[in-house]
């Protein structure tokens, strides 16, 4: 670069005129002197706004629990609310400790969902309606199907829970044969799809799994009827 | 001087690079003064110097994290019984997450080429490569985000329109959204490092993370708050006999989920964020020093965007113990009629 300047500098010893090399940005460069606070600020500010981010996030949620407590002044409004059907009316019966989800009505539609599931039972139980049935069998056996093996986070515990109390029953390929089976598991346990791989494994762990025997041994019957309506 | 800076990523980093030009300007008095200076980046004496990171921890995680998100892509194909919408997007997470390891990786045996010097690094089939593989990763960047997005959206209508799951969530709409995100990723990603230069591309990538990540987050949170009240009423259905009990294992549970819904969301933010908080600093304060010297850790931000890679199946897919079956049967069983 000197030689460049020596150069020039030969050359136009007559002019005034030297090549020289200026910074494109006039400001000064990037100095460090006279930095009022610790040059890493903007780091340690950044990593500690985001670490009280997370961790208030985790505490509002924990709150959000905290304020849903349970409490037990209304059991006879609740069951008002959803009328005596054969799946409420075994719930105050006395449970076993390892106890399976059984009703888990979401909000207003889930309400739906599970008024749906009861007039199925009925259904199946008085009219024969083939065509309900079979559809309903479907989307209950597919929502079943999908949480068994298509939960994710989170599903893995109730999965367990439900496999120990089923005797490990192996998964198998095939969609129609072990349709019924899981069925079966499926009533007892009652899964919405997809629901659970979010929350249902924290929240609503073995624990709050309420297990419905009556219904099981409905369910029983009835995997034999889809068994002989899907066939 | 740093090599993965000069083979890429060189907008991102050097703001100043050729920030110098030759001019003409009269000398009065005949004096020559000799104003050349050294390089802009190490003229200025910088307290804050560039953390490098050894070449061999990004191979370690790219090498990883592409066994893992194979792994699962594989098995996602080979299992029928995971083919559904859900599955589906996670494999396609697994499969951008696959692509952004792999060119990782390959970037990493350029630059060791290049080092060695093996490589030039300024011939135009290397520049060329350098383009392709950034708009991999900008592609993989951006498929990873929009994975996310389906994820939780697919997560929200099966929770919101659990019968209507079925009608609304067909294989056909999944594939066809599937199609979309992944042809828009990648012309983004050519445009987006075409384009590099204007700042228009760069607020446009980092508008579009806000908002994917405030749609996320209002998604996540708004099915939690729905959990809660849904497990609520659960609870206030069941038997008083056993009330204390229940009340602390209640506790206990609903920890569990606050816990894992942090986890989804934080390790997303924590990986994601400081990268595109470079992206804003670049645009908004190239010389401030306070800005200067978090844009001196850029490596270890990338290390941990390619390290949410590594950690992404642990969240999504390895918690499914159809997926986890299908893994035991794929390692362990050499034949596949020997397991059942």
């Amino acid at each position: 670069m000197s030689d460049f300047n020596n150069r020039s500098q030969t050359s136009t010893r007559r002019s005034d005129y030297v090549w020289q090399y200026e910074y494109y940005d006039d400001e000064e460069p990037v100095s460090f002197e006279g930095l009022k606070a610790h040059r890493y600020s903007i780091v340690i500010g950044f990593w500690v706004g985001l670490a009280v981010f997370v961790i208030f996030m985790f505490f509002v949620l924990t709150l959000l629990t905290k304020t849903g407590a349970p409490h037990q002044e209304n059991p006879d409004s609740a069951e008002k609310r959803h009328p005596p059907s054969s799946c409420l009316v075994d719930i105050h019966a006395p449970q076993d400790e390892n106890d399976k989800a059984f009703c888990r009505p979401l909000l207003t539609e889930s309400r739906s969902y599970f008024h749906f599931y009861i007039n199925e039972e009925d259904q199946r139980q008085g009219k024969q309606k083939p065509e309900d049935e079979s559809l309903g069998k479907h989307k209950w056996a597919r929502a079943q199907q999908r949480t068994r093996g298509t939960s994710s986070s989170g599903m893995d515990e109730m999965e367990e829970d439900v496999e120990e109390a089923e005797g490990h029953q192996p998964l198998r390929g095939q969609m129609e044969e072990s349709k019924a089976d899981r069925e079966c598991s499926f009533f007892s346990q009652f899964n919405i799809p997809n629901f659970v791989n979010l929350e249902q494994s924290s929240t609503l762990g073995e624990d709050d799994l309420l297990y419905e025997p009556s219904v099981v041994q409905e369910c029983q019957s009835h995997s034999q009827d889809a068994h002989r309506d899907i066939h | 001087d740093d090599a993965s800076s000069k083979f890429s990523y060189q907008a991102l980093r050097e703001t100043r690079q050729d920030s110098r030009r030759p001019t003409i300007t009269p000398q009065h008095g005949g004096k020559t003064t000799n104003q050349l200076t050294m390089n802009a980046t190490t003229a200025n004496q910088s307290d804050c110097l560039e953390v490098k990171v050894p070449v061999s921890l990004f191979f370690i995680i790219g090498v990883v994290s592409l066994a893992e998100n194979m792994l699962v892509v594989v098995a996602v194909i080979r299992n029928r019984n995971l083919h559904s919408p859900m599955y589906c997007f996670i494999c396609s997470l697994a499969a951008f997450n696959t692509i952004a390891s792999l060119t990782k990786t390959w970037e990493n045996l350029m630059i060791v080429f290049a080092n060695v010097g093996q490589l030039e690094k300024k011939g135009f089939s290397e520049k060329n490569l350098d383009d392709v593989m950034d708009s991999l990763l900008c592609m993989s960047f951006m498929g990873s985000i929009f994975s996310f997005l389906a994820i939780a959206v697919d997560r929200y209508i099966t929770i919101f329109h659990a019968l209507r799951y079925h009608n609304i969530m067909t294989m056909q709409r999944t594939k066809a959204v599937l199609g979309v995100i992944w042809i828009s990723c990648g012309v983004s990603a050519v445009l987006m490092v075409r384009f590099f230069d204007s700042k228009l591309i760069m607020i446009c990538f980092v508008v579009f993370f806000v908002v994917s990540l405030a749609i996320i987050c209002f998604l996540y949170i708004y099915m939690f708050m729905l959990a809660r009240i849904h497990a609520r009423k659960i609870a206030a259905l069941s038997t008083s006999g056993r009330g204390k009990c229940r009340r602390q294992r209640w506790w206990g549970s609903s920890m569990r989920g606050s816990l894992t819904l942090t986890i989804l969301f934080g390790v997303f933010v924590v990986c994601w964020t400081p990268f595109f908080l470079h992206l804003i600093i670049i645009m908004v304060c190239p010389m401030n020093p306070y800005c200067e010297c978090y844009r001196s850790l850029f490596q270890l931000h990338v290390v941990l965007l390619m390290s949410h890679a590594l950690i992404d199946p642990a969240i999504y897919a390895f918690r499914s113990a159809e997926l986890r079956h299908t893994f035991r049967k794929m390692l362990l069983c050499s034949d596949w009629n020997w397991c059942s």
